[in-house]
């Protein structure tokens, strides 16, 4: 490693870093202002995922979907794709499999629960590769395309969870519980860990070996990074539209699948919501590497670990954690905040 | 005739979001900041008329913090060179965040609060209301502006060759900011109807307003009279709809997914469209 | 006597290493008509470039008027009545001419509303005292190439501009088009102003300029008066006198190649919208052992040519053949699979991925075990990779971003790729464009060596020394045609070529 590639790595570390920090020392302000009982709240939102294993255990199940949505954010990312529908197809995904559970009861529960996440992965899959085929086609703005898309589909969602799916003897706007045989272990009692965080984990070693061991993931990069020269290199362009968006939808749909046998054991109206943005927050801080998803996720999941801590202890509203996630996204991507680290760090040496 | 006098009611916020957008949109932004600027317009509205007790002195603070918080969107995504896109969809969930909160610091409620007592502007049962009135005024002044002034001009400009604008001496920056400033004064207009019209602030009370907006804009051809005619035909495609559920009985959240189905097969059938007149060239100067 | 003066103005481009401007002295009188000329990268847009701000001088300075005057942006540029009219004009399509004229200094009436009517009243006058005919009420897009110019003008005029630069203003312009410019602009000298010509045309400039500044390899020449030199003595100080660049050129003549053919273009055309064909007629082939080389100055259609071969570009008429099959149109996905190599001019942007590794820049091109089963071989690219490091010796780590690297390394990167590939067909553009000699005498090397195997290289080249130092046989573009073909018998001179690279001489 020479002395620029460790400086290009030191600059965005920092630049990330400081990005972050300034959300961290933003939601303190904001808990001052907003609380009446600041310094409590500021102590929970802080220390509270760590205080208790049931905190603990919840903060790293709720980084499984975030995983998941982050890994396909950044898969279409690499192709230069913004796959703005996470919302949708993870709700899909999500209420597929909780669907195809309760229509297959007499599998055992491994073939079942494949066979589930299988087809809300495929599901929420498909939704997703309609916005590329519809870029390649007719040449229609898949971010666009995608968003709305996902949009239409949460009502649809909506429709089934609380009309056609709902458990009628629940006071939840929800479906009924799958069957017990579906669940995954649960690792961290009394919290809703469950075994599902491993396949988050395996999901980014392969989405990593897939975009940087194989072909595919090569050629995919390449087009991402200057389709000219892809197409001067005979790579044919076109190809790496609607299958990236498939492969992303299908993320988005084994973390909606996941959500539902680790952890929801249901479909409960609106339970995926802000994950899919959460993906893409995360996705941006992880500059799009799989590996880099994984902690990238855990800073989320701790933003909103804090806020549930200091909801339960003081008069802070959960909401915090998403106002502290959009401070994040208004400067994550700022070229002038990495720069000016660069030359700050330049005229230091 | 119901079914026409309802339209007009609701493409009214429509067509407030669309002429803001339609300013950031010919000054090449792609302003998807919209739906936020609504949300900050609709809470901010609605406090300040029940605090200040005037209608219009509310509206007029309403708007005006929707105009900041469309600077500081603005000043980010320019000065600090983000992807603009980013940070307006960070514009969007910040508005959507800092409703909740601020409303459940003030009101103590995350879900819906109902302002009682406030005098209603002119007779939204007779007629029509201000706000109508005052978007049809808007969809003259934005055609006047656009057209018939140097800033129009200048707008345009920046919007269509950045580097013809910058080497006759211009800042195409200051241009996009201008424009996104009056997008959120637009969009604060709109947020206001929403709140006022209901005398009630819910959360997410926009609905994905300012997303069909951009599309409205897209498909009156960016022009505030092409805009006016598109966000009727939307406005009478809802109107239809809630007709149709009275009648047919079908469930709010299908009706609710119409605009964004509606919206996605208007933009395909647009572009399938333009390919067909273009002569399937796709190619850009 | 002098009104405008750049003196010692140096340009150093780090990126390609290319000295743009090397100690330049430029004098601009006032009511003149002052061409600079020279090939092909001598330095003539940079240096009109700095004057109007886009670009800054390392070193130098320039004086307006006998005072130092600081232009470090076309902002400054317009403030003391500088005005340019680029090669690719800088109009807003959507908008009128009127409008266009305007932009930026509107008239207004009440402090806040267009004057429309105004506007168009001094576009008018304008047009009336000099000359133009444009309607100031048309929209631009729908103009010719021709008005548009004259819009470009008449801004500067509207600006009330001191100091006209025009960058190869005749290049997209027809005979009677061009004639008409040339009378407006001696209008324009008469009303007072002064103007720079940019061009590489010598009939142009012995019609018009009053004095005429010869730049080669970033340097001035000589500047010369009207009269003071003619034709001949023009091209020789533009091509410069010391033909005999390269050692032991390895010429043979035409005729040994009739026969079989590799690559063959048969009546290639493309035209687009309203202006004259891009390519016009294009007939000629590629035997094996044979260099074909074909140049022509910029505009006329070498970079066309190119995107035809490489399949990148989509005819309008003719066909395509590789060893007789027809191949018209067909992708570059497909021409890949035939195994061509191209070497691109524009190597930054088409022949590397700037922001991609060195190694991935390298193994676009898939051969046999870079992947198996889709799964890249390691063992093999990362091999691949340090022969070709070290074979080509580029300096760089494989695994940084191309961007990091020196622009010779960038150039060795795509050489070094696509001589990887065996082929019997192999196209070159610019080959030496951002080398220094050493390793564009290698290249060279390379490119004989692939001719002495067998092969078929077609060489795209502005550089005259490059195409008499390899070509079998020479084909000169002009506006979008062959104006000649020409065997490099030994007979063959620079000049020659020269006359017609300037449309000279065309062979019907």
């Amino acid at each position: 490693m020479n002395r620029r590639e460790k400086e290009n790595i030191i600059v965005s570390f920092w630049g990330v870093l400081l990005v972050l920090g300034a959300s961290l020392l933003f939601a303190a302000v904001l808990i001052f202002l907003l609380s009446s009982e600041p310094l409590p709240a500021v102590k929970y939102f802080f220390t509270g995922p760590f205080l208790s294993r049931y905190f603990f255990g919840n903060m790293l199940d709720a980084a499984v979907p975030l995983i998941f949505t982050g890994l396909g954010i950044s898969l279409a990312f690499k192709a230069s794709l913004f796959n703005l529908g996470g919302e949708g197809q993870i709700y899909m995904g999500a209420l597929v499999t909780t669907v195809v559970c309760l229509a297959l009861p007499e599998f055992n529960g491994l073939a079942g629960g494949l066979t589930a996440l299988a087809a809300g992965s495929l599901a929420a899959g498909l939704l997703a590769a309609l916005s590329g085929y519809l870029k390649v086609k007719w040449n229609v703005d898949s971010m666009i395309s995608s968003f709305l898309l996902s949009s239409a589909v949460v009502y649809g969602v909506n429709f089934f969870i609380t009309g056609y799916f709902k458990d009628p003897s629940s006071s939840l706007l929800s479906t009924p519980f799958i069957d017990s045989r579906y669940f995954l272990p649960h690792l961290m009692n009394p919290s809703t860990l469950s075994t599902s965080i491993f396949f988050a984990l395996g999901g980014a070693v392969i989405i990593y070996f897939l975009l940087y061991r194989t072909r595919w993931g090569y050629e995919m990069t390449m087009c991402g990074l200057n389709p000219e020269f892809a197409r001067y290199g005979g790579v044919n362009v076109s190809s790496y539209v609607t299958m990236p968006f498939f492969l992303s939808g299908l993320m988005h749909g084994l973390g909606g699948g996941f959500a539902v046998l680790g952890t929801y054991h249901m479909s409960i109206k609106g339970f995926t919501s802000g994950m899919g943005w959460g993906g893409i927050a995360v996705a941006l801080i992880a500059k799009n590497n799989p590996l880099g998803v994984i902690p990238a996720a855990l800073f989320f999941a701790y933003l909103n670990a804090g806020s549930k801590a200091a909801m339960l202890h003081t008069d802070v509203t959960f909401e915090v954690a998403a106002v502290v996630e959009a401070f994040v996204f208004f400067f994550i991507t700022s070229e002038v905040i990495f720069s000016f680290i660069r030359r700050k760090r330049r005229s230091l040496l | 005739m119901k079914l026409v006098h309802d339209a007009v009611t609701i493409m009214t916020p429509f067509l407030l979001a669309a002429l803001g957008g339609l300013f950031t949109e010919l000054a090449g932004t792609l302003n998807i900041a919209l739906e936020g600027f609504m949300l900050i317009g609709a809470f901010f509205s609605i406090v300040f008329v029940s605090v200040t007790g005037s209608m219009l002195t509310g509206i007029l603070l309403g708007v005006l913090i929707t105009v900041i918080f469309a600077f500081i969107f603005g000043a980010v995504s320019l000065y600090l060179k983000t992807n603009i896109f980013i940070t307006g969809l960070a514009a969007n969930l910040m508005a959507s965040g800092l409703t909740v909160v601020l409303s459940a610091r003030f009101f103590g409620s995350k879900g819906v609060v109902t302002f009682s007592g406030l005098t209603p502007l002119k007779g939204l049962h007779s007629g029509y209301s201000f706000f109508v009135y005052t978007s049809w005024l808007l969809v003259v002044v934005s055609w006047f502006i656009i057209y018939h002034t140097a800033f129009g001009l200048r707008i345009r400009g920046t919007g269509i060759h950045p580097d013809a604008v910058s080497s006759l001496g211009l800042r195409p920056s200051q241009y996009k900011l201008a424009a996104i400033l009056i997008s959120g004064a637009a969009c604060g207009l709109a947020g206001a109807m929403l709140t006022l019209n209901v005398s009630a602030f819910v959360p997410g009370i926009t609905a994905g307003r300012g997303w069909i907006a951009l599309v409205v804009i897209y498909l009156g051809d960016r022009t505030p009279w092409g805009i006016l005619a598109a966000s009727f035909i939307f406005g009478l495609s809802i109107s239809f709809s809630n007709y149709a559920q009275g009648v047919l009985n079908l469930p709010a959240d299908i009706i609710l997914s119409f605009p964004y189905i509606l919206t996605v097969a208007a933009m395909t059938v647009y572009q399938i469209y333009r390919i067909k007149r273009k002569g399937g060239g796709l190619q850009h100067r | 006597m002098a009104y405008l003066t750049m003196e010692n103005i140096t340009r150093f481009y780090r990126d390609n290493h290319v000295l743009a401007n090397s100690n330049v002295d430029f004098e601009l009188r006032r009511n003149e008509i002052h061409a600079l000329v020279g090939e092909n990268g001598a330095g003539k847009t940079t240096l009109m470039k700095i004057l109007y701000g886009l670009e800054q001088p390392d070193e130098g300075r320039i004086f307006l008027n006998g005072s130092e005057v600081f232009i470090r942006s076309p902002l400054d540029a317009n403030r003391y009545g500088i005005g340019m009219v680029h090669q690719h004009f800088r109009l807003i399509p959507d908008f009128t001419a009127a409008e266009n004229i305007i932009f930026g200094m509107e008239p207004k009436r009440r402090l806040f509303f267009l004057n429309r009517r105004e506007a168009e009243e001094m576009v008018r006058s304008i047009s009336d005292q000099f000359g133009f005919d444009v309607d100031p009420s048309a929209v631009v897009k729908n103009m010719t190439v021709g008005e548009k110019q004259q819009v470009e003008i008449m801004r500067m005029l509207y600006r009330n501009d001191e100091t006209l630069i025009l960058d190869e203003p005749t290049s997209v312009l027809t005979g009677r088009q061009i004639e008409s410019l040339f009378y407006t602009l001696k209008k324009l000298t008469r009303a007072g102003k002064s103007i720079i010509l940019i061009t590489h045309k010598l009939n142009e400039v012995l019609s018009i300029a009053d004095r005429v500044s010869v730049m080669r390899q970033g340097k001035v020449k000589g500047t010369y008066r009207r009269g003071e030199v003619d034709k001949k003595e023009l091209s020789q100080l533009i091509f410069g006198r010391d033909v005999q660049f390269f050692a032991g050129r390895g010429v043979s003549s035409g005729h040994k190649f009739a026969g079989k053919k590799i690559f063959e273009l048969k009546n290639v055309s493309i035209r687009s919208g309203d202006i004259k064909p891009l390519l016009d007629s294009i007939c000629l082939s590629v035997s094996p052992g044979e260099i074909v080389g074909v140049t022509g100055a910029a505009g006329n259609g070498l970079r066309e040519l190119e995107d035809v071969v490489s399949g990148l570009r989509d005819l309008s008429g003719g066909q395509v053949f590789y060893h007789g099959e027809d191949i018209t149109n067909f992708s570059v996905h497909k021409f890949r699979e035939k195994g061509f190599a191209y070497v691109p001019a524009d190597r930054m942007k088409r022949g590397s991925s700037l922001q991609a590794s060195l190694k991935q820049n390298l193994i676009i091109i898939n051969h046999d075990g870079f992947s198996r089963f889709g799964i890249l071989n390691r063992r093999r690219i990362n091999s691949f990779v340090s022969k070709k490091l070290r074979q080509f010796s580029i300096d760089g780590n494989p695994d940084l971003p191309l961007h990091l690297l020196s622009g010779g390394n960038i150039q060795k990167t795509v050489l070094a790729r696509e001589l990887s590939i065996e082929t019997d067909f192999i196209i070159f553009s610019e080959p030496t464009w951002g080398l220094d000699s050493a390793a564009g005498e290698y290249v060279y090397k390379k490119i004989r060596t692939h001719r002495d195997k067998g092969k078929g290289v077609l060489l795209f080249s502005s550089n005259l020394d490059e195409i008499l130092g390899l070509a079998d046989t020479v084909f000169v573009l002009f506006h979008g045609r062959i104006a000649g073909r020409l065997d490099n018998d030994g007979s063959l001179t620079k000049e020659l070529v020269g006359t017609y690279m300037l449309g000279l001489e065309i062979d019907e």
